[in-house]
């Protein structure tokens, strides 16, 4: 079983080949307003240095969000095109999931964090498990930092842009491809055209416009 | 000579559309995917929905083109984009699946300037001729262009401030039209008379628009028949504007066409829609032993199908682009 795993959700790119349960080809590449540049070309790359034909790939797992609204769009369009083309399994991944099971630490309830600005970001709580606790949701900062102050043990901040105050408990992310991979190897699979981005966030005009009907 | 079939990709606005053009001249499929209605309720294109949209539709508009035209991604010579100007969140889906596409069946990559595409509408009815001048006019451009062969792209004049299809919509805001309103004004148009009087903007010898200016007069206007409590002629002001665009447009078209000696002009964009620009411009064409030709009214608005026209002429031209290709929100026809 060959999976391709991409993930543009941040201004990272995240990308892995994964053949029968090893990973023979990762990208950890932070590209920022590049990402839509230099995504493709670096997946190209990826494959041909591990001599895998696009056609072999079985299997797409791409993360979905929450992250850049952009960035987001980049990946998924990307997946699914190339789901839809080849007609390969395509199965998604939430970002804080993808985060969540990348910590080294064990035993502890893990908080995943995508810092979005304006004191909010998106965020969750995992159980030692990897169960969700809190689910993935667009948070304000203060309200996350209430929920972790009532978990019952040990937590760890898994993020790229520390929370002030908590810096003592981040943990900057560093994708543990081996473990998603196995994590979600069994994730529902879709049909490509019904993947879609998770934003978690309504658009600014829809937002106004739910305000001005309430 | 071997056939060459394009599939084109356009995502610049609000529409996700697909198409296969043969030869740059015959249409096999299209399948345009409009938002209109979503955008409605905004009062116009929302970038950040519009980009969503185009995300969730595109690789359903690819597999129904094929399907609608019979044909496989294998049988394509090659795959073109709209690669800009437009949207950058809308043009970013459709240049990503292209690249996708053009990197897993392993066919040339075409970018294709938006512009250019609406030039290239024309094609699809009767092959260019050159030289010739080109009035591109829609809601994000108002520009002259002259062209002394395929993909010869010499810039004449165009609007310092607002297309010509905004300020139709945003008259057509002023006076209470829901959006898009400028086709009801150009409708309405054709009903009124011409009683109000509004300057003719940039009206000197360049090849340059200006439009807020009217539009400003148009504010100006609707305001002061309001304070003196006079209810505004909703059609006869939409005849006075029309006419006053129309007005200033076909004198630079005319005076281009004259000085730069060409006997050819094409109307391409959204705007080419338009009834008074169509009409008056060909009858003064007419006049003047000039031909002119407008695309049919579906190859007006955003669609592939002129995409794969222009993009046709790119390829025998080799104009091709590897896969970093960036879409962008404004870039120069050339």
């Amino acid at each position: 079983m060959t999976i391709l795993y991409i993930d543009t959700t941040t201004n990272y790119l995240y990308s892995a080949i994964s053949m029968n349960n090893q990973i023979t080809g990762e990208i950890k590449a932070k590209l920022d307003k590049d990402l839509s540049v230099f995504t493709l070309p670096k997946i190209k790359e990826m494959l041909e240095e591990g001599h895998v034909d696009p056609k072999d790939v079985d299997k797409i797992l791409v993360v979905n969000g929450p992250g850049s609204f952009t960035g987001i769009r980049i990946g998924v369009t990307i997946a699914k095109t190339y789901a839809w083309s080849l007609k390969k399994k395509i199965s998604t991944v939430s970002s804080l999931m993808a985060m969540a099971l990348s910590t080294k630490k064990e035993k502890i309830y893990k908080v995943p964090f995508i810092d979005a600005r304006r004191g909010y970001g998106y965020a969750a709580i995992y159980d030692e498990e990897n169960r969700p606790v809190l689910k993935d949701q667009y948070m304000s900062i203060e309200a996350l930092k209430c929920a972790i102050e009532h978990l019952p043990g040990e937590y760890t901040i898994i993020t790229n842009t520390p929370i002030e105050g908590l810096e003592n408990n981040c943990e900057k992310y560093d994708p543990n491809f081996a473990k998603i991979v196995e994590f979600c190897k069994d994730n529902v699979e879709s049909n490509p055209h019904a993947v879609n981005p998770n934003y978690l966030k309504l658009t600014e005009a829809e937002e106004k416009q739910k305000e001005e009907l309430i | 000579m071997k056939d060459v079939y394009i599939f084109a990709i356009e995502s610049s606005c609000d529409e996700t559309s697909c198409s296969i053009v043969k030869n740059g001249t015959e249409e096999i499929a299209t399948v345009v995917l409009s938002q209109i209605d979503i955008h409605k309720d905004f009062g116009g294109v929302v970038p950040e929905i519009a980009s969503r949209h185009h995300v969730k539709n595109i690789t359903m508009v690819i597999e129904e083109c094929l399907t609608k035209a019979n044909m496989t991604m294998e049988e394509m010579d090659a795959i073109a984009v709209t690669y800009g100007p437009g949207l950058i969140g809308s043009l970013l889906v459709g240049v990503e699946a292209a690249k996708t596409l053009a990197y897993l069946y392993q066919k040339p990559l075409i970018p294709v300037h938006h512009i250019s595409g609406h030039i290239y509408a024309n094609n699809l009815k009767e092959e260019l001729k050159f030289p010739l001048i080109a009035l591109v006019v829609s809601g994000g451009h108002t520009e002259l262009i002259y062209m002394k062969d395929h993909y010869c792209f010499e810039k004449i004049g165009g609007t310092l401030d607002d297309a010509v299809g905004e300020c139709y919509d945003k008259v057509a805001r002023i006076i209470g039209v829901p959006y898009p309103g400028g086709p009801t004004i150009d409708k309405w148009a054709s009903f009124g008379e011409d009683t109000y009087s509004l300057p003719l903007p940039l009206n000197d010898d360049s090849y340059n628009f200006s439009f807020s200016g009217l539009k400003s007069a148009v504010i100006n206007l609707v305001h002061n028949e309001k304070q003196r409590n006079q209810p505004i002629r909703k059609k006869d002001l939409a005849t006075s504007f029309q006419n006053t665009v129309v007005k200033i447009i076909s004198k630079k078209t005319m005076k281009a066409l004259k000085d730069y000696q060409v006997n050819h002009l094409i109307i391409a964009g959204g705007v080419a829609a338009n009834q008074g620009i169509r009409n008056t411009l060909t009858t003064l064409c007419e006049q003047e032993n000039i031909t002119c030709s407008v695309p049919d009214i579906k190859y007006c608005t955003d669609n592939a199908t002129m995409i794969a026209a222009s993009g046709y002429y790119a390829y025998r031209l080799e104009r091709t682009a590897n896969l970093d290709l960036n879409p962008k929100s404004s870039i120069i026809l050339k």
